[in-house]
């Protein structure tokens, strides 16, 4: 049994103009402590796999389960990190809003403030609890988010795309610390992406995804290298490229 | 100079613009008793301060604005929290607050005086009514607003309903609520004046009323000189509201 396992998922929205199907007999396991990279071109169905394992959208067709335990509804056992830093509180602190899911477990202020604090500093942001959001950068914000997620403490962590809206250099340092802090806790996680060196950079396995609609897995690459990992290697180099020519074929279907 | 003290400093120019403005035009160009010159109705303005009689009706009509603007949004925001949040209460109460926000509170004096008489209650009543449908409105558009992953966020965290409900949805909401009620202000201070003009023993509106039978024009001038600083003293603290409290809500605010 996997700790997470993705039976013959589909998923087909049905809206006015018809249905769609976005998603079609998708199987997947991941074991406890891999991180898993999906990676897959726009419209491909790999957000819609994350929504179903989060529980924001139930499958219409086979299960989804975490450690034995279908997946009904969205649930503290599995922290979410999201595109865009919308989800944040504005009207909280940093600190606040990573304590967020310790308040809703009415545990103690000063146990929320101590812990708090400790993600604060795993995400290098030392110091900086009493700012705002909105006194934060795009970085900054997506750093806060992967700590409130983490000081949760759920048994795994889905992250769509959380480097998507930022720039090249913040990207490339925010990946070196998630691989960092992964490296130290090894939490399950399932990380979206479209972007080829980020899922090379950040995955023990990667998922490449068949074009949408009706999206499902189409080959899992194993990335067999150290961490940290060195990106101009020619390991690296010889991952980046199997998996490129895997994608290639969906971006030019017809060559 | 600071930026406070710039925006301080155009406010009085400006003002003092306008009343320069006023004065040319009042000795220059119309030159009627029915068009006075700001310095007799400063004079005269002084006069009523002294007799405490512009206290008496300032205070007459705040105290009404005030009482139907807390009735009003007190009614108003729970109302528009739950249509906001759930679908049915929408369905069923939308029709209610499109119907009603059509009928102006003006409209609604002569009901009000009917049922409640020409005392406070029926000033309160008007108040409150045009207070409610402003503040419902803005408060459902606020909860509609939430972002999806805000609450999607706080699931994922291990909120119940309740939770997400009080800890993100209407904290998201405040800055709305504190908009609407902002807009109903300016609606309250129309309708009071409309109130006490049409039926009154005091106020604003009272006063505007009387000076208008006995022909004391600087009377009028007064009353509206008064209308308006109020109106812009009251916007400003909602303003300074808005900004304590939904500052860090909203940075766009």
């Amino acid at each position: 049994m996997g700790f997470v396992e993705l039976d013959g998922v589909g998923m087909t929205f049905r809206g006015r103009t018809g249905a769609y199907e976005a998603v079609r007999d998708f199987n997947l396991e991941l074991a406890e402590g891999e991180f898993f990279c999906l990676l897959g071109t726009s419209g491909c169905g790999k957000t819609t796999v994350m929504n179903m394992l989060a529980g924001f959208d139930r499958p219409t067709s086979g299960e989804i389960r975490l450690e034995g335990r279908p997946v009904r509804g969205p649930g503290a056992d599995r922290g979410v990190v999201f595109q865009g830093h919308d989800s944040l509180y504005d009207w909280l602190t940093a600190r606040d809003n990573i304590a967020f899911g310790l308040r809703l477990r009415s545990m103690g202020r000063g146990e929320r403030r101590a812990i708090a604090d400790r993600f604060l500093n795993m995400v290098g942001l030392t110091g900086q609890g009493a700012k705002h959001p909105s006194e934060l950068s795009g970085g900054m914000k997506q750093r806060i988010q992967i700590a409130r997620a983490l000081a949760n403490d759920p048994r795994m962590l889905l992250m769509d795309e959380p480097f998507g809206a930022l720039d090249a250099m913040t990207r490339a340092v925010l990946q070196g610390e998630l691989s960092r802090i992964w490296s130290e806790n090894r939490k399950t996680v399932l990380f979206i992406t479209h972007d080829i060196e980020e899922a090379c950079a950040l995955a023990t396995r990667v998922g490449v995804m068949k074009r949408g609609p009706g999206g499902t897995l189409k080959a899992v690459v194993p990335i067999d290298l150290p961490f940290p990992r060195e990106r101009t290697s020619d390991a690296f180099m010889a991952c980046f490229r199997q998996v490129h020519a895997l994608i290639h074929e969906e971006i030019h279907p017809h060559e | 100079m600071n930026s406070r003290a710039a925006t301080v400093a155009g406010y009085l120019i400006g003002f003092a613009l306008l009343f320069a403005i006023w004065h040319l035009a009042s000795v220059f160009i119309v030159r009627s008793v029915l068009f006075p010159s700001p310095f007799p109705v400063f004079e005269r303005g002084w006069v009523l301060i002294a007799d405490g009689l512009l206290q008496e009706s300032v205070w007459a009509s705040m105290r009404r604005i005030i009482q139907g603007f807390l009735l009003g949004s007190a009614i108003g925001i729970p109302i528009g929290l739950a249509i906001g949040s759930f679908r049915p209460v929408r369905l069923l109460l939308e029709p209610w607050t499109e119907f009603f926000r059509f009928i102006p509170a003006v409209a609604m004096i002569t009901v009000a005086v009917i049922w409640f008489g020409i005392g406070e209650e029926s000033k309160i009543f008007l108040i409150a009514y045009t207070t409610v449908f402003v503040v419902v409105i803005a408060t459902a558009a606020g909860v509609g607003a939430v972002g999806k992953d805000k609450i999607r966020a706080a699931q994922c965290l291990g909120a119940n309903k309740f939770q997400v409900f009080a800890l993100v949805a209407l904290p998201a909401t405040v800055p709305y609520i504190l908009t609407g009620m902002r807009l109903a202000m300016a609606n309250a201070f129309v309708t009071i004046v409309a109130a006490e003009l049409v039926a009154s023993n005091d106020g604003l509106g009272k006063m505007l009323w009387d000076a208008r039978l006995f022909m004391q024009v600087e009377d009028i001038f007064v009353a509206l000189i008064s209308l308006g600083l109020l109106g812009f003293a009251t916007d400003r603290v909602f303003r300074l509201l808005i900004r304590a409290f939904a500052g860090r809500f909203n940075p766009t605010m």
